[in-house]
């Protein structure tokens, strides 16, 4: 894990000189489109309780999916969304919450994820890392719209999708891949915020 | 070829996702209305840079497909008037080829856009540019193919007629990729798998790789299309279509090996090395920057000079295009 973390912190300070680039192309859509319901799901935290999105009703919630194993792109989407964590300030825990949902539930346990969690310094007040049966897993990705397939070697590849949720559980938009724009990322959950 | 899991063991677990798909289909993405129809038929080409939508079949189920065929067909032209013909309801295709079918009044509507830098232009080691092809010989599958109508357009765009100013080689027996490593012909243009099969060999020089050089780097090549009336009857069902395979094209970037591998399971291609090759090469990430709409103008005026069309940009436009459900989905979908 500490090689992945090494690899990720150099590959986080890529996209921060990216996002703070002037030729970087800033898309600043007004109003955020309502795209339906966010698929709902109960699954177990990293604390190995029971864990629920719809507990988070009231705050802006950004839902993606890794596995802690993973040695590509996952070390890369964690540090990213710490980054973000960071400067949320005070907003990240009380008004904005992330969930990681494990592609890999065989392995990853509550344990595995905390300790997971810890090595990215994941604000645990605000960010959950959840893990579930194969088939509830399995179930929540595939509505979220997310593939995986699961390799001879333990590996899992997968579609990267960081969706964000509104106050009222509203899916309003997700982010393919983990090239997006952190700025963009972080001004569309403060938006969703702060709408009426 | 080494890391390919076995087919007993693939099988199976695409098996245990499709039935998983299948069984929630009712509960689909974001519990938007089901699509108004749950088979697509999809086309099946030679061409192996469509990957997004064979590796899509897991996200169309999704979506709320639980009738997903590949119709095999000839790529280019025949694939567009296929989808005029009723054969088959969405496929991605050159744009170009779009374009010559929309012209020739079929019935599709082109509705979104997919990658780009699909072919490269091979020449003999005395040709260093597009113009330098005046007087040479440049072979073709046939007068009319699209790389025949590729060609005419980029040496039009430089103002050489390709009426007149190009010998077309035109053999049904060899293909041009062999006249070339043979040296028979001066110059043909490659899609994948050609360009990585000649490359991993160690055979010829680019000069113009439409995923680098501009215009064409800044143009869409692959452009998603639907029979005119399965995008007026079906709109949920193309929009859900077009949301699935531009979901792919990020399995395309993140797992390429996954997806070699799957396209040779899934018998779209023999050759697991070219098509991972290709999968490295081809930007499918960047699907979401260009303009679909300045992509079928530039086709189409490209296409006009050459005197492959008649009609007027606008006129391709108005009659074969709708990007509502594109922008949409782009509002939606970052990245």
């Amino acid at each position: 894990m500490r090689a992945a973390i090494g690899l990720a912190l150099l590959v986080l300070m890529a996209v921060e000189l990216r996002s703070s680039g002037t030729v970087h192309q800033i898309r600043q859509d007004r109003v955020l489109p309502r795209i339906g319901p966010a698929p709902e799901f109960t699954l177990t935290s990293q604390d190995g309780e029971k864990f629920a999105l719809a507990n988070l009703r009231g705050k802006v919630v950004a839902v993606t999916f890794i596995y802690t194993s993973c040695t590509s792109t996952c070390p890369v989407l964690t540090p990213m969304m710490s980054f973000v964590q960071d400067q949320l300030g005070a907003d990240f825990g009380a008004k904005i919450a992330f969930v990681s949902i494990t592609v890999d539930p065989e392995r990853d346990t509550p344990e595995v994820l905390k300790e997971y969690a810890q090595a990215f310094g994941a604000n645990l007040a605000g960010w959950s890392f959840v893990t579930g049966s194969s088939e509830a897993i399995q179930d929540v990705r595939r509505r979220y719209g997310v593939f995986a397939l699961k390799a001879a070697n333990g590996n899992v590849d997968h579609t990267f999708l960081t969706s964000i949720v509104d106050r009222r559980g509203i899916l309003r938009v997700q982010y393919v891949g983990v090239g997006f724009d952190l700025n963009e990322f972080r001004r569309d959950l403060l938006s969703v915020l702060q709408e009426p | 070829m080494s890391g390919l899991q076995n087919r007993r063991g693939f099988l199976a677990t695409v098996s245990s996702v499709c039935a998983a798909g299948l069984i929630g289909s009712a509960k689909s993405f974001a519990q938007e209305a089901p699509p108004e129809t749950t088979t697509l038929r999809l086309a099946k080409i030679k061409g192996i840079c469509i990957a997004p939508q064979y590796v899509a079949e897991e996200l169309l189920r999704a979506e709320g497909f639980t009738d997903i065929r590949y119709v095999v067909m000839e790529s280019g032209v025949p694939l567009s008037r296929s989808l005029g013909r009723g054969e088959i309801d969405f496929s991605a295709n050159y744009a170009l080829a779009h374009v010559v079918a929309i012209d020739a009044g079929e019935p599709i509507t082109v509705v979104g856009g997919e990658h780009l830098g699909c072919f490269e232009l091979f020449a003999s080691g005395r040709i260093r540019s597009v113009t330098d092809l005046k007087g040479k010989n440049v072979g073709v599958p046939s007068l009319g193919s699209s790389p025949h109508l590729f060609l005419s357009a980029i040496v039009a765009y430089v103002g050489l007629d390709p009426l007149k100013d190009i010998h077309w080689v035109v053999t049904s027996s060899i293909k041009p990729m062999d006249l070339y490593a043979d040296g028979k012909i001066d110059a043909f243009l490659g899609f994948p798998p050609e360009p990585q099969q000649l490359r991993a060999h160690n055979i010829g020089k680019v000069i113009l790789n439409s995923a680098l050089d501009r215009p064409w780097s800044q143009y869409l090549c692959c452009m998603l299309a639907a029979h005119r009336d399965f995008v007026r009857k079906h709109p949920i069902a193309t929009k859900r279509a077009l949301r699935a395979i531009i979901k792919a094209t990020d399995f395309c970037v993140n797992a390429p090996t996954r997806v070699a591998q799957q396209m040779v399971e899934g018998d779209f291609t023999t050759q697991y090395d070219y098509a991972l090759q290709m999968l490295k090469e081809i930007p499918y990430r960047r699907w979401r920057e260009f303009d679909p709409e300045d992509t079928i103008r530039f086709y189409s005026l490209r296409l006009r000079e050459a005197g492959v069309i008649k009609s007027s940009p606008d006129k391709i436009i108005a009659d074969g295009t709708d990007w509502r459900l594109f922008k949409e989905l782009k509002s939606e979908l970052k990245g």
